[in-house]
């Protein structure tokens, strides 16, 4: 068996030509908007056009350092089915290199070059005379904002090559034996707790607050960004599913199978449910106490224009995934997990949609090609970066010591 | 044959030389000894604490809520704070025994049994206070929905107060299926093992006929595996629906959408600390090291440094809200009533940051985790914590309320609110030493599953695979 399965990943032809596809469309999307909706002279148009760019940057980012998370809730866990295809979550964190500096440059651009206020409504003068947005200038305002994005993507990248790094140790025999182990799963230890202490600080916490919930500024709600984590990681156990689907069906990761997928496919049912949970807890006390200054947020998007974006967000990323993927043998079915990991994916895309422009852009809904073509642009970004990252090591982290552990392993 | 292996570098989860005999050995012990002096003092104390809780009871019933100090505005005190306390601990159990058996974590083998047990009898002291407080307590079958010639009169659904005994009852009878299904066939183990008639036909009629054989194991399998994808969701919704008593009004400091599953975290928080206490003592007075490890114990240290900071974010995540939103009323209750230490009730909140935010970090440590003492003192003071969460939560959104006319004067207990808390605890330890007496407090046959694939002994057998290089390790034994 192992002599028919591939170690060392080399990117086909095909996969970079659609991936070179997919950013050129992007590019010509991007054109296209700018030139259309950017410099059109029109305020509204304007914002939509920098609102998509930000809700597909910040989508994107997110769903890849939720790749990182992973490795890292795995390791201080002391996880071992997951080694035979770490190298996969691994090679989709390297995007956070590429999509954090562009979330950066687009976020940067929106508060401290454009001071869009039909985006933040804080930048704004008015802001300085409103009651309430007086107050909270403390936290919104340009300089803070600048130096906590930076500071929140420097590190997630930091600390994400920590992790990798350390990571290649494993393709070395002389990782082998109980000494040289152990100080690497403790080596492995301390990173990830230092990554997920991060996280919690940011994506768990202040990021989303920062970047998403203040585009409402006025509108607050506790459980916003637990919910966004819950969104962005669902799609990023998705997207891995993807990948491991991908290298099987190619012949590599040889020691990954069925097994493995169905774990991950465990894991994209039980935070779709979760991901309902915080859906329906922050739905629910919002529209049970029924106070105006929070239903605000929830009004058009229920009665409004987003009704339907808002019945369809719940339809893909709930119904479907408990019905379709309860089954054992859906999770163990290529077709079926590559079906769902695609909804799921796009679902969350959905929602972020429905996050950002349903704030930027309350009086009508409607995703357009611009979304699909910039989505394309971070679709093919994706496949061409992933498909580098693999090239570059051993498919499989031969020698960790968890490595039989994770051969052996039965779900 | 499925391959036992585990890696080297993993601690054994059980030492020593152990057959499947040994085990059966050393967990039956404790059941068919005498019990020791200390079992006697123990359990007479906390029948004495359960008789005081009685009484106090008695005269609630008798004299009407009145015997306590909660008053117009305070009208949850120690009642609500303590049924929260209650529930949350009771979440433990479940976790442990379904959402870690889903997650195959083995070592959850060592502690399911006494967390399951602890988990029902905490959920039963747990569902006093709602029951007592409800005031005409002989009315408390006005809760469940059936059609009734008072009118038909139908609870209100719309009420997170009915949800919750709901909630709490398909909580505890599922939990109670669980462990009790659980226990079958260790009761056979006790059964089979009788010395005298009585014992043999109690624990017989206790253990269903179980004989052991391939076909009701598979059955036991199966019904474990349903039993714990039951209970997963149970896990979440009974604290997210205690949460909701409070999330659903528009009281200042309870209004908020993080909640549900702050309350969640906060409950398996304090759950692992009360097994940690409980399991402390149980290892030391049975002498059962060598099933409950020092590997255990530092697991669940570091789930309780985990639900400790989670619980954390979200404390200062409402606190911060508490300015972002610049509401005035929310303001006041996190920034006056809570956060300041010199209002009224300062002291709970900061005692609360003490507890559980503050001192847990030291988990972070190897060498905290694997401190005996450290262990016992910190799962005290967590649950002292969690107390003061719920008591801040309740009394200090309360105290001040929207009209200052209303505002009452200092909430405290008197002594038959106290009685009726430590009544409690005396039923919690009644229930508990009848358990660690009559009940293998480890599950045997969980245990012996484990057994060959993480005990020391075995382990030493598996060197030669940890020498193998992956390629013929997974020619061999991959499938």
């Amino acid at each position: 068996m192992a002599a028919l399965t591939k170690e060392q990943f080399e990117i086909p032809a095909k996969m970079r030509a659609w991936s070179l596809g997919l950013i050129a469309a992007g590019v010509l999307a991007f054109i296209l908007g700018l030139v259309t909706k950017g410099l059109s002279g029109d305020e509204h148009k304007k914002a939509e056009f920098i609102g998509t760019l930000m809700y597909n940057s910040i989508f994107w980012l997110l769903v890849c350092n939720a790749s990182m998370f992973f490795i890292c809730i795995t390791t201080l866990a002391m996880g071992a089915w997951q080694v035979a295809i770490r190298r996969i979550p691994e090679a989709i964190s390297t995007l956070v290199k590429i999509f954090g500096p562009i979330a950066f440059v687009i976020l940067v651009y929106v508060v401290i070059v454009d001071h869009n206020h039909h985006i933040y409504h804080w930048i704004s003068d008015e802001a300085k005379e409103d009651p309430v947005l007086k107050g909270k200038l403390g936290f919104l305002n340009p300089t803070f904002y600048l130096i906590w994005t930076t500071l929140a993507i420097g590190l997630w990248m930091l600390l994400g090559a920590r992790m990798r790094k350390l990571s290649e140790e494993a393709d070395d025999a002389a990782l082998r034996g109980e000494e040289p182990g152990k100080s690497f799963i403790w080596r492995n230890t301390v990173s990830a707790s230092l990554f997920i202490v991060w996280f919690a600080l940011t994506v768990g916490s202040t990021v989303p607050w920062l970047w998403m919930m203040s585009i409402d500024a006025h509108w607050y709600s506790t459980m916003y960004s637990w919910y966004t984590f819950a969104s962005s990681f669902v799609s990023g156990m998705s997207l891995i599913a993807l990948w491991v689907i991908y290298l099987k069906n190619k012949g590599y990761l040889q020691y990954a199978n069925e097994e493995h997928l169905h774990d991950v496919g465990k894991f994209m049912f039980a935070f779709s449910i979760f991901w309902t949970y915080l859906w329906f807890s922050q739905f629910m006390l919002i529209w049970y106490a029924n106070i105006p200054e929070e239903t605000v947020y929830f009004k058009h998007r229920v009665d409004g224009p987003y009704k339907g974006i808002f019945f369809l967000n719940l339809i893909i990323n709930f119904v479907c995934p408990l019905l379709i993927l309860m089954k054992r043998a859906a999770k163990r079915n290529y077709t079926l997990m590559t079906f769902m990991a695609v909804l799921i994916i796009f679902g969350h895309w959905i929602d972020f949609y429905q996050m950002v422009m349903g704030s930027i852009r309350k009086e009508d809904a409607g995703i357009s090609w611009l979304d699909f073509g910039i989505a394309a642009f971070f679709v093919g970004m994706i496949i061409f970066f992933v498909g580098k990252a693999l090239a570059s090591k051993p498919l499989t982290p031969k020698y960790h010591p968890f490595m039989k552990e994770s051969i052996i392993h039965h779900t | 044959m499925h391959l036992k292996y585990e890696s080297q570098l993993r601690e054994p989860l059980v030492y020593g030389e152990k057959t499947y005999h040994q085990v059966t050995e050393d967990i039956c012990r404790p059941i068919e000894a005498k019990p020791s002096k200390l079992w006697y003092i123990g359990f007479f104390i906390a029948v004495a604490l359960l008789l005081f809780g009685v009484y106090s009871v008695y005269r609630e019933v008798t004299y009407g809520i009145g015997q306590w100090n909660l008053n117009k505005t305070v009208g949850w005190g120690w009642d609500i704070t303590n049924f929260v306390w209650w529930v949350g601990i009771g979440h433990a159990g479940t976790l442990i025994s379904a959402i870690l058996l889903l997650f195959r974590q083995g070592w959850r083998t060592g502690v399911n049994r006494a967390a399951e047990a602890m988990t029902i009898f905490a959920v039963m002291c747990a569902g006093q206070f709602p029951i007592f407080h409800m005031g005409r307590v002989w009315m408390a079958f006005f809760t469940l929905p059936y059609p009734n010639t008072r009118g038909p009169l139908w609870p209100n659904f719309n009420s997170p107060l009915l949800w919750d005994v709901f909630a709490i009852s398909t909580y505890f009878t599922v939990s109670l299926l669980f462990w009790y299904s659980g226990l079958i066939p260790d009761f056979a183990t006790v059964r089979d093992r009788a010395k005298t008639k009585l014992r043999k036909h109690l624990y017989g009629v206790a253990s269903f006929g179980w004989i052991g054989s391939t076909k009701h194991w598979q059955r036991h399998e199966s019904l474990s595996l349903v039993l714990a994808g039951l209970s997963t969701p149970l896990v979440l919704s009974v604290h997210t629906i205690v949460s909701f008593d409070f999330a659903t009004s528009v009281i200042p400091g309870w209004h908020t959408t993080i909640f549900p599953p702050y309350f969640v975290a906060g409950a398996v928080f304090s759950g692992f600390a009360m097994v940690q206490s409980l399991m402390i003592i149980v290892r030391k007075v049975f002498g059962m090291e060598d099933y409950i490890t020092m590997g255990h114990i530092e697991a669940m240290n570091k789930v309780i440094v985990t639900t400790g900071s989670i619980v954390g974010v979200a404390y200062l995540t409402e606190l911060f809200m508490g300015w972002y939103s610049q509401n005035k009323y929310e303001g006041y209750t996190f920034w006056y009533s809570r956060a300041n230490l010199f209002s009224p009730y300062g002291w709970s909140y900061w005692g609360m940051m003490a507890c559980n935010v503050i001192s847990p970090q030291i988990f972070w440590f190897r060498k905290m985790r694997r401190n005996l003492f450290v262990t016992f003192f910190m799962s005290v003071i967590v649950n002292i914590g969690m107390w003061f969460e719920r008591f801040v939560i309740i009394v200090t959104s309360l105290y001040r309320d929207y009209l200052p006319s209303s505002w009452s004067v200092y909430y405290s207990p008197t002594i038959w609110e106290m009685g009726f808390y430590l009544g409690t605890f005396g039923l919690f330890f009644t229930c508990f030493f009848l358990f660690a007496k009559y009940f293998p407090v480890i599950a045997i046959a969980e245990i012996k599953y484990v057994l060959k694939t993480s005990g020391e002994s075995y382990k030493d057998k598996m060197a030669a695979i940890e020498e193998q290089e992956p390629d013929e390790f997974a020619h061999a034994h991959a499938h």
